[in-house]
């Protein structure tokens, strides 16, 4: 064998390759929690490729970016326990408006079996039990929530099936070139969409050498990403833990385009969508067009 | 953050006590020393009460904030943080949460105390957070979702509902749908008979008043009217019919000691008041 043929692959790809892998129809898991930590270069990229009829899995607590694929008209069912922005909008526009007309599928869970989901596809198994949401109306308005009686206790409990996911897309400080992803802070729920997915892109602030991973391996919360994205800025407007805050500025300025979709009103998000979304051809276009001058005052701590 | 402008302690303690400042006393009383609280997201009103339960008597608590478990004691004046995710919190951290595990890991909540609120919360203490309307394909109100309130409702040892709302349209007969079960419609034993392991809600706390269950129905029942609050008001605002005891108490004002640590070390922008 050629040492040629030894050398270890490196996983790094541009925005728009690994982006090319989110097709039509599949079901897509968006990593993050609220307004922090939102792969959006990605998420921008699947709207310019004019993606359809995604089923969305939103993080546990989803935020805008989950609003904003819906506004953008790229999916057709959402699997989450929340989507909002706290205090800046208790209910995501786009969701409830889109939810209130019919054409968006809500599959509805609480967080608790929104990770029973993810872990029963994560240890692929067909379902994982769960007992809180017996007695409430979560059967009645997701029928694939099953009812069963336990074999060994016998105990009324949920069967909650596995939620696969077909693609899983995150965003984390930094990677080395081989996808041994480490977060800063908690990671939220990261780790689960990862484990449930067969094929996770992450974007990183930073690509750092293997052997920086190594100083620390007990912080790589994601081993084995398929495939890694430099994306400085790349949760813009949500924040990164440890690189800078939430953007309020440009995150209101999302809430008050979408906002008027509850009256039936399109043209302020088509707008907003032509200028933040599609007119920007990538993601570098995209920062220039929220300033430098902006980026720069989001200070780190 | 934003500071407070310099006030002598006199005038701070001399402005009047609010709704959301009462509920936060009451929550704040009926936490015990051990206890472990989850302050949630853009909950401020439930944050403040845990807080000072936590300052005035609650050593041995665990707090879960901003995803991490912390202990404040010694912070002089704790800042109130926008979002969830806020990284300054972390800096307090004996431990991350990370949600995935928070959420596989059910035998501590045992101790666990939580808060649920709710689009419409029932006589029978019943929470919705999907949406109202009668089909649940065409809402006609979309709500945020459940959260965590469907789980941390029969995990935690005992749980209150609390709404900033004390309104008819909050509080309802019958929810339209049920996220978090309370006692259901009223059968004695249900949650028993469910084996859910903890507790029904123990209050609705609401800037006028608390209610309790009545322990024969399950139905709502009029506890406590906070201070300067009327019967007729509660009546007025109240979409469900609660059960009225013979003699009705009014809730025990701050103490100084109460209010005084409140405004100086855990609501000093003032949110609670405004």
């Amino acid at each position: 064998m050629s040492h040629e043929e030894l050398e270890r692959r490196p996983v790094i790809q541009t925005v728009t390759d690994a982006a090319a892998r989110i097709q039509d129809g599949i079901t897509l898991g968006v990593g993050g929690f609220i307004n922090s930590g939102h792969p959006m270069a990605l998420v921008r990229q699947v709207i310019r490729n004019g993606v359809r009829d995604l089923t969305v899995v939103g993080p546990a607590s989803s935020g805008l970016e989950v609003d904003l694929l819906i506004a953008a008209g790229c999916v057709k069912r959402v699997i989450a326990p929340y989507v909002g922005a706290e205090g800046l909008v208790p209910i995501g526009p786009a969701f409830q408006a889109a939810s209130q007309s019919g054409q968006l599928e809500v599959w509805e869970v609480d967080e608790a079996m929104y990770y029973a989901g993810l872990r029963a596809s994560a240890q692929r198994l067909p379902f994982n039990p769960w007992r809180s949401g017996i007695g409430t109306s979560y059967p009645e308005i997701n029928r694939d929530l099953v009812e069963f009686i336990d074999p060994v206790r016998g105990e009324r409990l949920l069967a909650v099936p596995a939620i696969e996911l077909n693609v899983a897309i995150l965003h984390a400080a930094v990677s080395d070139n081989y996808g041994n992803v480490q977060h800063n802070g908690t990671g939220y729920g990261d780790r689960a969409i990862y484990a449930a997915a067969d094929y996770t892109i992450v974007e990183v602030e930073q690509l750092v050498s293997v052997e920086q991973i190594q100083r620390n391996p007990a912080a790589t919360s994601i081993p084995g990403a398929n495939s890694v994205v430099r994306a400085p800025f790349g949760a813009h407007p949500f924040s990164s833990e440890g690189y800078y805050p939430p953007d309020v500025i440009a995150l209101q300025e999302y809430i008050e385009a979408a906002r008027p979709l509850r009256r039936g009103d399109r043209q302020p998000i088509e707008d907003y969508l032509r200028r933040y979304v599609l007119e920007p051809e990538d993601h570098i276009a995209y920062l220039e067009q929220i300033g430098l001058s902006r980026l720069m005052s989001l200070s780190e701590y | 953050m934003s500071q407070p402008h310099p006030v002598s302690n006199t005038a701070l303690l001399g402005e009047p006590v609010t709704g959301m400042e009462m509920m936060a006393i009451v929550i704040a009383r009926d936490l015990e020393d051990g206890e472990w609280v989850e302050v949630g997201a853009n909950l401020p009103v439930p944050r403040a009460g845990a807080l000072l339960a936590h300052l005035l008597h609650g050593p041995n608590m665990t707090l879960m904030m901003a995803m991490t478990k912390t202990w404040l004691l010694n912070q002089r004046s704790i800042e109130d943080f926008q979002f969830i995710t806020d990284v300054r919190a972390a800096r307090w951290a004996e431990a991350y949460y990370e949600h995935d595990r928070l959420l596989n890991n059910m035998r501590f909540r045992k101790r666990g105390v939580f808060f649920c609120g709710g689009i419409e919360i029932d006589c029978f203490g019943n929470s919705n957070l999907i949406g109202v309307g009668a089909d649940h394909r065409r809402l006609e109100f979309r709500g945020p979702g459940a959260i965590g309130t469907c789980n941390a409702t029969v995990y935690n040892g005992r749980y209150h509902l609390v709404t900033n709302s004390h309104s008819r349209r909050v509080l309802v007969e019958k929810c339209s749908f049920v996220s978090a079960l309370g006692y259901g419609d009223g059968s004695p034993g249900l949650r028993a008979s469910l084996n859910l392991p903890g507790a029904g809600p123990r209050y609705i706390i609401t800037p006028m008043c608390v209610f309790d269950f009545d322990p024969t129905t399950n139905r709502a029942r009029l506890r406590t009217l906070h201070p300067g609050v009327s019967l007729d008001d509660v009546v007025k605002n109240t979409g469900f019919a609660f059960v009225l005891p013979t003699r009705v108490e009014t809730t025990e004002a701050p103490s100084e000691e109460e209010l005084f640590t409140l405004r100086t070390r855990i609501d000093r922008a003032g949110t609670l008041r405004s």
